[in-house]
């Protein structure tokens, strides 16, 4: 099977062409740099989490009113982040909301309502104003991905990377195979930005099928676990997510559904969210996430969204639009038999992700600075793998700060790669095609080993913790990560899936690993330990960073009022990195 | 259990075109249609790693593709509480 390697040069190698992807090529396409899009999809305009589509966009506008502006939300987000959250970026971020928004529309993308020819924007999550921009994004990524299109990136697609490659404290580009061709390919790049998304197919769901999840099954922590083993900062690792979705799909829609008006109501037909918080169904995810599952655990279930109430306009906006976010909810329900205008619907928790924890504006992943530059010279994220993050907004915003950030970097900097080290390339070569090989000693299939990761995540590292759950979740994930070499495949697909199966077994085990550290709960659902039932603001508001130690993971911590980029020892940190840092910050 | 063979992408080999689209969307790589060829038809290689998108369906020109849900996914009979962890003493 092994072939000869296709060497591939570019300025900007950018992994992932999901929303964040693109907003990133954008900018250094148009400062003239060459730019290289790899992506396991086919297609730029369908991939990513939004790929087939999205209904709502967070976002500040300069309407008018106080709340509208971004000094506004930057003053409410240390407590919609229950004040774990890096200040500096997120306050660049949304300075840059109404810039980006508004660079989109010239994309093509339509955010007005047809109803009212104006933009129809509604509350949801606990953000102090109408923030959310609810429109019909069926093709909102068509537009992005085109424009990367027009702008001549070059895109690689059907294509895993499978590692990214530094030295001496500095990125200079990826190792990737396309899945379809077999073909291997080294791309060289003076800048790199990882754009692969959250972490997900990384415990149980109701359905009992892991690519029935929330959010794209097809990403798997691959930035996570490729900038981990090279040694980059992580940050909020610890931190689950999970949404409410009907009992059976794990459907994206719990925005619309809440700021709708939809009610939760628990088998006493009791409607219950009040009880924990008083903002009601207009809580944080993570706080009606939360609720649920204690109604589920105090005996109250099931549990079910009920919109029985509504007046009749808004079950009609909702059922004309119900395919918009997912296009296969509608035929969910027709094959159910449910009208949910006359039924309330039975719901559940999703699967888990690694993500933002339920609430806006603390990612889990890389740590970046106001310039979405990680703590590898010239190696940049955005999007859900980041460590501020947000929603398809979070995603374009950061992203094309990232972008712009690239091209200040290659600016200033000398752009010339060093030669590949064809030695270490053709390791980690051998090491991935070993799985595709036959040998009798290899025998352990990856879908086996991700039930195994699922299982243990469920179990231990989910909605409930405690230090005993945690140690015996860690005591197993190393033992199957022992047994990572035993796996094996037929195909050149299986072979993508294997390393996928690895990156999330990877995150899996800096999860536990952040989780045990924290030794407090904190933000609903996205950790709550038993055995620390208590927020704890004296000793824990604090981010956790894990990165990768002599023997394994390694946790530090930092006061969360400092910008993450405080840890960075970069050779190239600019001498006015904290520039952005804006007196509106808290 | 899961049943291993569900297939969520019916594909009505009357109705198909050959056309690629739906190999072409895919975002999980499970449709396989052999390109230049309008006389093969589009298969579905890894039903089990659907993700229930519809982007096959939504892009099939001539409406050739139905997404069928399974009986665990329609008529769901986990406990939810089976999802919220194990306390260990």
């Amino acid at each position: 099977m092994t072939s000869s390697w296709r060497t591939v040069d570019t300025d900007v190698l950018v992994i992932g062409g999901g929303v964040a992807g693109c907003m990133a090529a954008i900018p250094a396409l148009e400062a003239g740099l060459s730019v290289v899009v790899c992506e396991k999809g086919k297609v730029l305009d369908h991939c990513g989490s939004v790929g087939c589509g999205v209904d709502h966009y967070l976002t500040i506008m300069d309407s008018g009113p106080e709340w509208d502006t971004p000094e506004f939300l930057i003053k409410h987000v240390p407590e919609l982040t229950d004040g774990i959250v890096d200040m500096a970026v997120t306050s660049r971020v949304i300075h840059e909301m109404p810039k980006v928004l508004r660079k989109i529309e010239t994309f093509g993308v339509n955010f007005k309502d047809p109803r009212y020819n104006d933009y129809y924007r509604l509350r949801s999550f606990g953000l102090p104003g109408t923030y959310h921009i609810n429109f019909d994004g069926t093709e909102f990524k068509k537009h992005i991905g085109q424009h990367v299109r027009k702008l001549k990136g070059t895109v690689l697609t059907r294509t895993m990377a499978v590692q990214i490659l530094v030295e001496d404290g500095r990125i200079y580009g990826t190792i990737a195979f396309n899945f379809r061709t077999g073909e291997w390919l080294v791309i060289r790049a003076a800048a790199v930005v990882l754009a692969a998304g959250e972490v997900n197919r990384i415990s149980l769901n109701a359905s009992g099928n892991a690519f029935d999840s929330w959010h794209c099954p097809y990403n798997t922590g691959d930035a996570h676990a490729m900038a981990y083993r090279t040694g980059a900062l992580l940050t909020n690792m610890e931190f689950v997510e999970t949404t409410i979705t009907p009992k059976g799909f794990s459907a994206q829609g719990l925005n619309a559904l809440v700021s709708e008006g939809a009610y939760f109501i628990n088998k006493s037909g009791e409607r219950f969210m009040f009880k924990y918080d008083d903002k009601g169904e207009n809580a944080r995810r993570a706080v009606i996430a939360d609720a649920v599952i204690n109604e589920y655990l105090l005996g109250n279930g099931p549990i079910y969204a009920d919109c029985r109430h509504l007046p009749e306009d808004i079950l009609d906006h909702m059922e004309a639009t119900l395919q918009v976010d997912r296009y296969t909810m509608p035929a969910f329900y027709e094959q159910k038999a449910l009208n949910f205008r006359e039924e309330p619907v039975e719901v559940s928790i999703s699967e888990l992700s690694i993500r933002r924890s339920g609430v806006y504006f603390r990612g889990s992943g890389l740590a970046v600075d106001t310039d979405g530059q990680t703590s590898i010279d010239g190696l940049f994220a955005a999007g859900d793998c980041a460590s501020v993050s947000g929603g398809i907004a979070g995603a374009s915003v950061l992203g094309h700060i990232a972008g712009e950030g690239v091209a200040t970097f290659l600016k200033n900097h000398d752009g010339a790669r060093p030669e590949i080290d064809m030695e270490e390339a053709n390791a980690t070569r051998d090491q991935a095609m070993a799985h595709i090989q036959a040998d009798e000693e290899r025998n352990l299939s990856w879908r086996n080993h991700e039930d195994k990761v699922r299982q243990t995540v469920t179990n231990y590292v989910g909605v409930r913790r405690n230090k005993k759950g945690l140690q015996l979740a860690l005591d197993t994930l190393l033992a199957l990560a022992k047994r990572e070499p035993e796996l094996k495949t037929d195909d050149l697909h299986g072979l993508m899936r294997v390393q996928e199966a690895t990156n999330i077994r990877l995150n899996a085990e800096l999860m536990a690993t952040a989780a045990m550290a924290r030794e407090e709960t904190r933000t609903g659902s996205s950790h709550h330990r038993l055995d620390y039932p208590q927020s704890d603001d004296t000793n824990w508001r604090k981010f956790i960073i894990i990165e990768k130690g002599e023997d394994g993971p390694s946790v530090s911590t930092l006061a969360a009022s400092e910008p993450l980029a405080t840890k960075f020892t970069r050779k190239n940190v600019p001498a006015d990195n904290d520039r952005k840092i804006l007196k509106s910050a808290v | 259990m899961t049943d291993p063979v569900h297939n969520p992408i019916k594909i009505d080999p009357e109705v198909c075109v050959k056309c690629n689209l739906c190999d072409w969307i895919c975002p999980g790589d499970l449709i396989y249609k052999e390109e230049d060829n309008r006389e093969t038809l589009p298969e579905v290689v890894y039903p089990d790693e659907c993700w229930y998108c519809g982007l096959c369906q939504s892009i099939c020109p001539v409406d050739a593709i139905t997404v069928i849900f399974p009986e665990q996914m329609i008529n769901c009979k986990t406990d939810v509480t089976t999802l919220l962890g194990k306390l260990v003493e």
